[in-house]
């Protein structure tokens, strides 16, 4: 254990990325971690999951890419996957993505993950084409009513990434 | 954050939640509020946590559960639901604005897509260009006679035979590698020349329907028929590969929600869905043949929904749920494309190579030892039965090692003109629920294991038989000439 420095920085924090299949959590995974990924099976499934670092200015990341899931309640064994992960993995920050056009079906977990007591970033992907279906979202009354950081984000054009990097850094000097 | 669930006042959920959260001492990972609300919902997995931490908790639990759910209508979970989702719509009211547009043309192609007096005529319609024509005609038909024909048939086969007997003095050793079924001339030359440019185009075409997000919409509109043969919307994936190649299809029954869901997509799978390879030699062999077409599709079609239907009332367990994102129609992007399909060929060839080499020294071995003979001569009588030439036993052998063979042969017979055409109606449609090829036998093995594999095996030998039985009996009494 190196010395120096203040404990925060210094101490990995464990990412996981959560959210219903087809959100964009792959691409934003990549964004996050561009190195060191590893793809396996999770134990006893043939469901995949990937792992990857990444590193926020000196902050550094484990990130957890989960399989889809809609709700805490699991159907598939993909959802039994991405809630054992949480379970037993415990992540120090949970990143939920969703598509922002079908708000409505998707904060529904955002309310469990809450519920759950785990810490919470909400990022809204797919921005530009709720936007193009004539969709606005007032991010800040959600982070009001949710209590939890919003991040607006369109993840195929790289666009929210910066934002949700700070996001994570400003949850770590919380810890 | 804290909630209140309503219901009667002495018996509401809240106060459940908290004796349930009073009761459980030991540390879960997430918040001990999520944990006592997925036990009020039944959920399996998180009891089986709970009764492996604190064993004495949860029946206690169990007892609360019982007595708070006496007090609603409908279960708990649907009630849970409700109070989120009227919390959810609270939220949304205040942070969301949708401006109300025109119903675009991308909209309005979708719920075309998706309603069934459109939706299935567009079925049709792709299944034919997409499949039939790009896949069958020209993938099967005109790449895979230039690799195969001219590529491998031409070059390669002599070399390496050539090369083989020169190295190898013993006719047995050579016949393993070289020989009409061997390793290199069998196994290596029908995955390389023949299943990889199928598969290949297969894969281009399920790439793009998929970048498109045809998919789910076609999984929406035949969600309700598959409901009835114990399948959901979401098995539409494997048996639209399943016209591909079936033993892939097998591999990626996976992705469906319940075993009972995957068992019977695969029986279908290895009854009643005919690979690429074996629709495009059946489809030639009928051609021109309208009647003894539509016979033919018509009884397989039957024979899919009658099993499926039997088996989805056979078979213990609940009927799958199904939820599916529709996704916006987009226009396919090359580069997703082509990457798509790309690594699963690579994925897909990597698993299917080692499974064709082993069936080439089973072949080997069978020869070798006779046994092919003894099984050839087992098959002669039911094949006799079913009004059919003897010639035809080693077809329904060889269609079980390659299914296309079996097809090929027939299309043999067939120009040696020893077939009436009722008796290739009856052949074809035999041949298409005989048993699949042993590549798919040997996935539905490895995914299901042997005693389903075996199950499932013994039933289509005897059913295939019974179906052509009854089939021909029917049209020669009624006298059809075809």
């Amino acid at each position: 254990m190196p010395e120096e420095g203040s404990q925060a920085k210094e101490k990995m924090i464990k990412i996981a990325i959560v959210g219903s299949p087809n959100v964009g959590k792959s691409v934003l995974f990549n964004a996050l971690t561009k190195r060191y990924v590893t793809v396996s099976n999770y134990p006893g499934t043939t469901v995949e999951v990937s792992r990857g670092t990444a590193k926020i200015d000196s902050l550094k990341c484990e990130v957890i890419d989960t399989p889809g899931m809609y709700s805490l309640l699991p159907v598939t064994e993909e959802e039994r996957v991405a809630r054992r992960i949480l379970i037993d993995e415990r992540p120090n920050l949970v990143i939920h993505v969703v598509d922002a056009k079908n708000l409505e079906r998707m904060l529904t977990l955002t309310l469990q993950l809450i519920e759950a007591g785990l810490s919470l970033i909400l990022v809204l992907n797919i921005m530009d084409e709720a936007q193009r279906e004539g969709v606005t979202i007032d991010a800040r009354v959600l982070e009001r009513e949710l209590s939890i950081p919003v991040i607006k984000a369109v993840s195929t054009k790289a666009k929210g990434i910066d934002a949700l990097k700070q996001g994570i850094k400003d949850y770590a000097e919380r810890l | 954050m804290q909630k209140d669930y309503k219901g009667p006042v002495e018996y509401s959920l809240e106060i459940a939640i908290e004796k349930i959260v009073g009761l459980l001492k030991e540390d879960y990972g997430i918040s001990k509020r999520a944990i006592a609300l997925l036990l009020l919902q039944d959920e399996e997995e998180i009891k089986a946590l709970v009764r492996e931490k604190e064993t004495e908790a949860l029946s206690k639990i169990e007892a609360i559960i019982e007595e708070i759910s006496a007090h609603y209508i409908h279960p708990l979970t649907y009630e849970l639901a409700l109070e989120r989702q009227a919390q959810v719509r609270q939220i949304i009211s205040k942070a969301v604005t949708v401006k109300q547009e025109k119903v675009s043309i991308r909209e309005k192609i979708s719920r075309l897509s998706m309603n069934p007096i459109t939706g299935l005529p567009l079925v049709l319609f792709v299944l034919y260009w997409g499949l039939y024509k790009f896949v069958g005609e020209f993938g099967a038909g005109t790449v895979v006679d230039f690799l195969e024909g001219t590529i491998f048939a031409q070059y390669i086969n002599p070399f390496i035979t050539n090369l083989f007997v020169r190295l190898l003095p013993w006719e047995i050793l050579q016949d393993l590698f070289v020989g009409e079924y061997g390793v290199m001339t069998l196994g290596f030359r029908y995955a390389v020349a023949l299943i990889l440019p199928i598969v290949t185009f297969f894969f281009i075409f399920f790439s793009i329907i998929e970048d498109i997000g045809y998919l789910p919409r076609l999984a929406m509109l035949l969600d309700r028929t598959f409901k009835k043969i114990g399948l959901s919307g979401r098995a539409v994936i494997p048996m639209v590969l399943g016209f591909g190649c079936a033993t892939m299809a097998v591999m990626v029954t996976r992705t469906l929600a319940t075993k009972r869901e995957r068992i019977i997509a695969t029986i279908l799978l290895a009854l009643a869905v005919p690979c690429s390879a074996q629709l495009g030699v059946i489809l030639a062999l009928l051609e021109g043949n309208l009647p003894g077409m539509l016979i033919w599709a018509g009884v397989v079609g039957l024979v899919f929904l009658f099993i499926g239907y039997l088996t989805a009332k056979i078979l213990p367990g609940e009927r799958p749920s199904f939820y599916m994102e529709v996704p916006p129609l987009r226009w396919p992007k090359i580069g997703n494309v082509l990457t798509k399909t790309y690594v699963r060929v690579k994925w897909y060839f990597k698993e299917i190579l080692p499974l064709f080499l082993l069936a080439s020294v089973f072949i080997w071995l069978g020869k070798l030892t006779h046994l092919f003979d003894l099984v050839i001569n087992l098959l002669r009588k039911p094949v006799e039965a079913i009004g059919l030439p003897h010639q035809a036993s080693k077809i329904f052998l060889f269609g079980f090692f390659r299914r296309d063979y079996g097809a090929a042969g027939l299309y043999d017979l067939n120009k040696q003109g020893i077939l009436t055409g009722l008796q290739l109606v009856v052949a074809c449609v035999a041949l298409t629920l005989f048993l699949p090829c042993i590549a798919q036998f040997l996935m539905t093995t490895r995914e299901r294991g042997w005693k389903v594999g075996l199950g499932i095996s013994a039933f289509i030998l005897f059913f295939s038989f019974g179906v052509a039985y009854i089939l021909n009996l029917l049209l020669s009494n009624l006298g059809v000439v075809l």
